[in-house]
């Protein structure tokens, strides 16, 4: 059974060269204009972080995206980030500060008019993070009312956390002014592994942000990006 | 089609990862549970007519009119290192001096942290009613088993 899988798999990735392989021959065959690619880095910063430090003093935080493209309709992608968070739940506050970097590529599924550059994308990262979490203090859970527990002012500070995890994301930029994008990206991703701390749980990660009880989290971010031309190609 | 179908992998994928930890489901700070046997034959468990349970210089935690149980579960004071019981049946009162120490165990993100005792003892007691009694486990980790055997 899971052979046959595996072979449907596989088959189906070689239909899918074969196919586009046949395309781009009838293309080259067709087209007698050149049309220009061109190449570039376009770097930008997550809008979202700076506005949520604005409005809410628990947490700071700050991402550079980048990213280029490599061939055809796909881009190598990179994410830079930091966060200091404070998180408050029912029985426990705790603190969360690190950085992390994300690193992946994008596949753009929009077919652009002659000298755009938007894109519709998915993409996929692999995700790293270093932090480190304090608790600031906990309320140890007790039924009932006849004995009523005083909140513990732990400050207990857990360093050299990590985490890995990968991303699967979907998102769209636009090219607003010249070279100049706005982008909107939405991810869902997956724990690998990660260093816990001793008697606590790494509720948040910088990076990966809640991390729900079955190890998966989302994210958004909204981005304003330049495009810094390096090179044109023509085809 | 095919930028349809991505948006309804994700969708998916964002409802399966919406789960309910936002609500407390585990068990957290244990009891501890007394349970009562024969003193003539340690091995036969024998219900007890309880009229109060309190602690010493604290209010009621039950009042009965002689309600009859064979085990009970009390909490112990997480402020404090000792809880002194006082436990009246049919008229007479004996008091029971429990020290532990205690140790708060990470539970979850909703329920937060729990208080577990260990090294539990009994420092002293009265025996008015109570003939004689047996510590099972000093860890009280769970409520599902007797900590401590009384017998009468």
């Amino acid at each position: 059974m899971i052979q046959r899988h595996i072979l449907i798999f596989i088959i189906s990735i070689l239909i899918h060269f074969s196919a586009n392989s046949q395309e781009q021959r009838q293309e080259k065959e067709q087209d007698s204009v050149k049309t220009k690619i061109n190449y570039a880095i376009r770097v930008g910063v997550d809008i979202s972080k700076p506005i949520k430090s604005f409005l809410d003093e628990d947490s700071k935080g700050l991402e550079l995206t980048g990213d280029m493209r490599i061939i055809n309709n796909y881009f190598a992608a990179v994410e830079l980030g930091f966060e200091d968070v404070l998180k408050t739940e029912d029985y426990l506050s705790f603190t969360t500060k690190g950085s992390y970097i994300k690193l992946g590529i994008n596949y753009n599924a929009y077919d652009n008019w002659i000298g755009m550059n938007n894109q519709i994308y998915v993409g996929a990262r692999y995700a790293f993070s270093l932090f480190e979490q304090t608790l600031n203090s906990y309320t140890p859970n007790v039924d009932g009312t006849y004995f009523i527990p005083t909140t513990v002012e732990a400050g207990t500070n857990f360093k050299d956390l990590n985490a890995h995890w990968l991303e699967f994301l979907f998102g769209m930029k636009v090219e607003t002014f010249k070279n100049l994008f706005l982008g909107a990206q939405f991810s869902v991703k997956k724990m690998i592994s990660t260093k816990e701390p001793e008697n606590f749980k790494n509720l948040y990660i910088p990076g990966f942000n809640r991390v729900f009880s079955n190890d998966l989290g989302i994210g958004f971010n909204y981005t304003i990006s330049y495009n810094l031309p390096i090179f044109n190609t023509y085809k | 089609m095919k930028k349809y179908s991505t948006l309804i992998i994700l969708a998916l994928i964002l409802m399966l990862s919406c789960e309910k930890d936002d609500i407390c489901l585990e068990n957290t700070t244990p009891y501890l549970m007394l349970k009562f046997y024969s003193f003539e034959n340690d091995t036969l468990v024998k219900t007890i007519d309880i009229d109060s349970i309190r602690v010493l210089n604290k209010g009621l935690i039950s009042n009965y009119t002689a309600k009859s149980f064979d085990s009970i579960q009390i909490p112990l004071d997480i402020n404090q290192y000792t809880t002194s019981y006082q436990i009246t049946s049919e008229k007479t009162t004996d008091t029971i001096y429990f020290s532990y120490d205690r140790k708060d165990i990470f539970v979850s993100r909703s329920c937060g942290y729990k208080t577990n005792f260990e090294n539990l003892a009994i420092d002293s007691i009265t025996n008015n009613w109570i003939k004689a009694y047996n510590i099972n486990t000093t860890t009280i980790d769970n409520d599902t088993t007797a900590h401590i055997n009384i017998y009468h």
